[in-house]
């Protein structure tokens, strides 16, 4: 494994590499993109390392009008221990907190794990029912911003261009205080260091009498690529968290297996994943 | 009077802990001798398969110093059976198979060189399941054998028996039949295999930096490979990153490294990667085993009828005399009227299987105590009761010979069903009432265990013995050169404590040598938990002998006839006199003034047991160690996840001489354990491992950890020293067996195979629905 490096300090310095390079990667935490090039035997490309970069857009977490700017280098520690995360977007922190384990969170970044676009991303499932939108930013200089539910075009796959750089991702905030029921749940063997069987990200506004305003539902590693179960999100709209019937909850989880095509590998049969799929579904109301 | 003991028994933290937590520890991989070479092993793409080859593009290289096949070489087959080439010849049978070997500058070339050898391959169909590999049609596997058996890939058979078999079913109450299936499991150590050769020309002698568990018998068995004179063959361990059992075979890479060594006359290194560890180095024996049992009207174990089908891969190792152990635990692990045992070890093209902690014992207890919790339910028992009252007991004399002349398995049994209780088995067949089930997706159960292991030495070799020698220099520190060796086990600190305690020297001022086949006096290695048993018995007759030294000089410095010294604080002390001589002045006038002599001794400790004879009955070992768990699950009946919640495990240890390195080894044993319960499996698929990688290959981590609550049971017995047992490979004993049968208990399913994923436990719940 041999390749050459180039690490911008600041966005001139970023778009500049950006231009100037003509086959390049970028590379954040590593914890993805060294396994990949251990596989390989040379590189040809250049690696821009976005590790030192200096800007606050990539690299901090703000409160921005109706939401938050999450910038793409924020790490998964980083999202673990934000009290405003962890009050508003509980999805997003239990998801964060499931990933790997503590030493890969210190450096793995929220960019890398939406770029890397595994059907098994933590964090990106959580994005997901958040219904998230990505910042993209190009070597022109000139920002786009994409939902989330248009950013993975397929396995290990993105809307990315080939001279964009994913700056920031912003999550919507409907209203300041509402009511929430939201958390990320990960199946797996073992309790860390597990890449999710199965998991479901689910983030519901509820009033103050429990009824449901808005659900967001996604599903990881059950289809090629990250799914949001609009669906089964509008089945349960306007039903009451508390009271929700047997029959919904089943009819509810129903509809999230209806966005799984799981595949079988040696972790686990397709069938293992909709059972469980089903279940963990049926058990948000529990 | 009964002495009070100053050291043994205290918390005293590892020997080598420092350079090991600072990253100080010289390991194999650490080595690194002037003009050394780095050596890589092509194996074969294709488990069963015919091949050519051709090295001639790899030799071109530059940078590429040596390329060997089996053409190239004269050596004799390795292996317990020396069925095993090292280097293969036009046919593979595993796709572990090493068919050319290069040593080269760099690492880097080593792998490039590796690229430019061709092989054609003519693919066979291979043999992957062991009933297969028996029936008559099929190929034979291992063409190395005598032919000793009458099917062509029989490699081992056992056969036991004690009792009046069919008197006793007639007896039984109850008989249950079922056909238990175990898995790979594979050692994982953190230190991947490695070895550095030197071989030097102008004396014909050969070095070896080597990771083994055994370096005598290994040294043996390399000068049998290389057709050399096994003195001529010096075997220094550096710091060993794990063994587990997994280093107690010489494997082909060893005997490959030194043959580079010898054609180049340069040091070669080889280090595995981590892939090539989960490929090539040797795991758990999968076995089938079919028991019957049975038991009278009130419970009593009438009988129990084995029969065991082992998967033994393409070429026999250790691991194909795991039988031993296994017929001790169905022949004595509970008191039992009759046993008939057959097991029978089956060539097959997968990879082979080694030793590996607790040596058959943890499959055959996985069995045992599952069909003793059917025996149970079919008597409507309690499964604490049965236990009981089948318990063994002191003074016993098992049907297999066993002596049991201490034995805390009764107070064990009694001690973890005291401590779970409260924790009430869900599925009581005995009519009690069931706990209350709270949240219906999560359900809890109980299960129990034991074990009966080896606990002083085992008697398989013809010495089980361990030599030492110990000598007190002229500034009154001690040196302990001791035949076993230290494998991350911790011996090395137990036999500094002793020498501590015996001769009143502080902890600091004790050194122990244990690495080089050259200095060291012989010891069979580090097999069976015996090192603390044994090489600490072995130093505490050296020390005997240093002291009977030391003693008539003392009396003659401080002119009393006092015999019964105490040695303290670096003192030699007359109680009848109040006379104090330092310890070192001592060995000074030993040295300096005449007779001249000096204080150092030797002594060779044999344990009293014996050789088992042909219908393997005999005291196979010093003294047996026992352990009973109990231990709580919790399981996930939406994912199939079962979470162990609290480990109860109370052990015979005979009496605790480190509680620290005692809890070490309890914890590290049950966690392996666990591993082996729910989630380790080698997969493979014709052949071919699916998982050779931390990724998908699952030990457990931090976060998995259970509550272990343990309890040590002193029994003193007279045969160890301080009346210690052989700890080391218990407490991994009966987990499985014990997550099992609460798994079992939480959900009323059968397991009868291991390990239980989420996925099959899910499964069975659905199955039982
Ligand atoms: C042991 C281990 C365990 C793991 N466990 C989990 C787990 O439990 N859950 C989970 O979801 N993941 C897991 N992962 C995967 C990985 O840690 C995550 O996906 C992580 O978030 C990737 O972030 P990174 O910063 O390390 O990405 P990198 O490795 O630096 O990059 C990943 C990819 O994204 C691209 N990229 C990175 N940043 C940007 C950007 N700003 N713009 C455009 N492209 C970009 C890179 O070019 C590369 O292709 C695990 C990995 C390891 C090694």
């Amino acid at each position: 494994m041999d390749f050459k490096i180039t690490s911008p300090k600041n966005k001139a310095g970023l778009l500049k590499a950006m231009q100037e390079g003509k086959n390049f990667r970028f590379g954040a935490g590593y914890t993805d993109l060294l396994m990949e090039l251990k596989k390989q035997e040379e590189t040809s490309f250049t690696i821009i390392n976005l590790a030192q970069l200096n800007d606050k857009t990539f690299t901090e977490i703000n409160t921005i009008s109706g939401g938050l700017r999450i910038g793409s280098l924020a790490t998964a520690a980083e999202i673990v221990n934000d009290k405003f995360i962890t009050q508003h977007f509980p999805a997003l922190q239990e998801a964060a907190h499931s990933l790997a384990s503590s030493q890969i969170r210190e450096v793995a970044t929220i960019g890398g794990n939406l770029c890397t676009a595994s059907p098994s991303g933590d964090m990106a499932c959580a994005l997901m029912a958040l219904e998230a939108q990505c910042e993209i930013l190009s070597a022109n200089g000139k920002t786009r911003t994409v939902p989330i539910s248009g950013f993975f075009t397929g396995p290990r796959k993105t809307v990315l261009q080939k001279k964009e750089v994913l700056r920031s991702v912003l999550v919507p905030l409907l209203e300041k205080n509402r009511k929430l029921h939201s958390g990320f749940i990960k199946v797996g063997t073992r309790r860390s260091m597990e890449c999710s069987v199965v998991s479901l990200a689910y983030h519901i506004h509820l009033d103050r009498n429990d009824s449901i305003v808005h659900a967001g539902v996604a599903i990881g590693a059950s289809a090629p690529t990250i799914r949001f179960a609009k669906t089964a999100c509008d089945l349960i709209s306007g039903n009451n968290l508390k009271t929700i019937s047997q029959k919904d909850k089943e009819e509810f989880a129903a509809k999230v297996v209806s966005y799984a095509s799981p595949i079988t590998d040696i972790r686990a049969t397709a069938w293992y994943r909709k059972e469980v799929l089903f279940n963990i579904s049926k058990s948000i109301f529990e | 009077m009964k002495k009070e003991l100053r050291v043994i028994g205290k918390p005293v933290p590892k020997h080598d802990a420092g350079i090991r937590v600072t990253g100080k520890a010289v390991y194999g991989h650490d080595i690194v001798l002037p003009g050394m070479l780095h050596g890589a092993i092509l194996r074969t793409e294709h488990p069963a398969a015919e091949f050519t080859i051709d090295v001639s593009q790899a030799r071109k290289l530059p940078g590429v110093v040596c390329v060997i096949t089996a053409d190239d070489v004269d050596v004799n087959n390795i292996g317990y059976k020396r069925d095993h080439p090292i280097l293969k010849k036009g046919e593979a049978n595993c796709t572990r198979d090493e068919i050319a070997a290069v040593a080269a500058d760099t690492k880097a070339i080593a792998q490039e060189a590796l690229k430019l050898i061709k092989v054609k391959y003519k693919v066979r169909k291979g043999v992957y399941d062991p009933f297969e590999a028996l029936n008559e049609k099929s190929p034979q596997i291992n063409k190395f054998i005598s032919g000793k058996f009458p099917n062509k890939n029989i490699a081992e058979v056992f056969h036991y028996e004690h009792g009046h078999l069919e008197e006793e079913k007639k007896k039984s109450a109850v008989t249950v039949t079922r056909r238990f299936s175990l898995p790979r499991m594979t050692h994982t150590c953190m230190g991947t295999s490695n070895i550095t050769a030197s071989f030097n020309k102008t004396d014909g002698k050969l070095l070896l930096y080597s990771s083994t568990q055994v370096p005598f018998l290994y040294q043996r068995d390399m000068a049998h490979a290389l057709k050399m004179n096994p003195s001529d063959i010096r075997v220094i361990q550096p710091v060993i990153g794990g063994g587990f059992g997994s280093k107690l075979d010489m494997h082909p890479f060893e005997p490959i490294c030194a043959l580079l060594s010898i054609k180049t006359g340069r040091p070669v290194q080889i280090l595995y990667s981590r892939e090539e560890e989960f490929i090539a180095s040797p795991t758990r024996q999968p076995m089938i085993i079919d028991l019957t049992a049975g038991a009278d009207e009130k419970g009593n174990f009438t009988f129990r009828e084995i029969n065991i089908i082992k998967d033994n891969g393409a070429y026999t190792s250790w691991g194909a005399t795991t039988p031993f152990v296994i017929m001790q635990a169905f022949s004595s692990l509970y008191k039992v009227r009759a046993c008939k045992f057959d097991a029978t070890a089956v060539y097959t093209n997968n990879v082979f299987a080694g030793s590996f902690r607790g040596y058959g014992n943890p499959q055959a207890t996985f069995a045992l105590e599952r069909i003793i919790d059917l025996l149970a339910d079919e008597l409507k028992m309690d499964k604490a009761a049965i236990r009981l009252l089948n318990a063994n007991e002191k003074g016993e004399i098992t049907g297999q010979g066993l002596h049991f002349e201490t034995c805390g398995h009764k107070e064990c049994l009694e001690t973890v069903i005291e401590k779970a209780k409260g924790k009430r088995q869900k599925h009581v067949a005995s009519g009690a009432e069931p706990a209350k089930v709270e949240n219906p997706r999560f359900k809890n159960g109980i299960g129990y265990a034991s074990m009966l292991h080896v606990g002083g030495g085992a008697k398989i070799y013809r010495s089980d013995g361990c030599g030492t020698t110990s000598k007190i220099d002229p500034y009154g520190y001690c040196t302990i050169i001791t035949g076993s060796n230290e494998i991350g086990q911790g011996s090395e600190t137990v036999l500094a404590m002793i020498a501590s305690e015996e001769l009143g020297i502080e902890l600091k001022k004790i050194k122990v040598i244990n690495t080089d086949t050259d200095v060291k006096p012989w010891d069979v290695g580090v097999h069976a938990s015996r090192t603390s048993f044994v090489a600490g018995n072995s130093l505490l007759g050296a020390i005997r002998i240093l002291k009977d030294k030391l003693n008539k000089k003392a009396s003659e410095l401080l002119q009393t006839n006092d015999p019964e010294f105490e040695y303290s604080d670096n003192k030699i002390i007359s109680e009848k006199t109040k006379t104090t001589i330092a310890l070192d002045k001592v060995v000074r006038e030993m040295h300096f003034s005449e007779p001249n002599e000096l204080a150092i001794a030797s002594f060779f400790y044999e344990p009293s047991s014996k050789f088992q004879d042909k219908d393997f009955k005999g005291n196979v070992s010093g003294t047996y160690a026992f352990a009973s768990q109990a231990i709580e699950v919790e399981v996930d009946t939406y994912t199939g996840n079962v979470k162990v919640l609290d480990i109860y495990v109370a052990q015979d240890v005979g009496k605790v001489l480190n509680p620290l390195l005692l809890a070490g080894q309890i914890e590290g044993g049950i966690l392996q354990g666990v591993g082996y319960a729910l989630t380790e499996e080698l997969l493979m698929h014709e052949g071919k491992i699916l998982n050779p990688n931390f990724h998908n290959y699952k030990i457990l981590t931090a976060s998995d950890i259970p509550n272990i609550h343990f309890y040590p049971i002193e029994t003193n017995d007279k045969q160890g020293p301080y009346g210690a047992k052989g700890v080391g490979e218990a407490p991994l004993i009966p987990t499985a067996a014990a997550i099992s049968n609460a798994v079992c208990d939480a959900l009323g399913v059968e397991f009868l195979e291991l390990p239980m994923t989420p996925e099959r436990v899910l499964k069975a719940i659905h199955e039982n629905k």
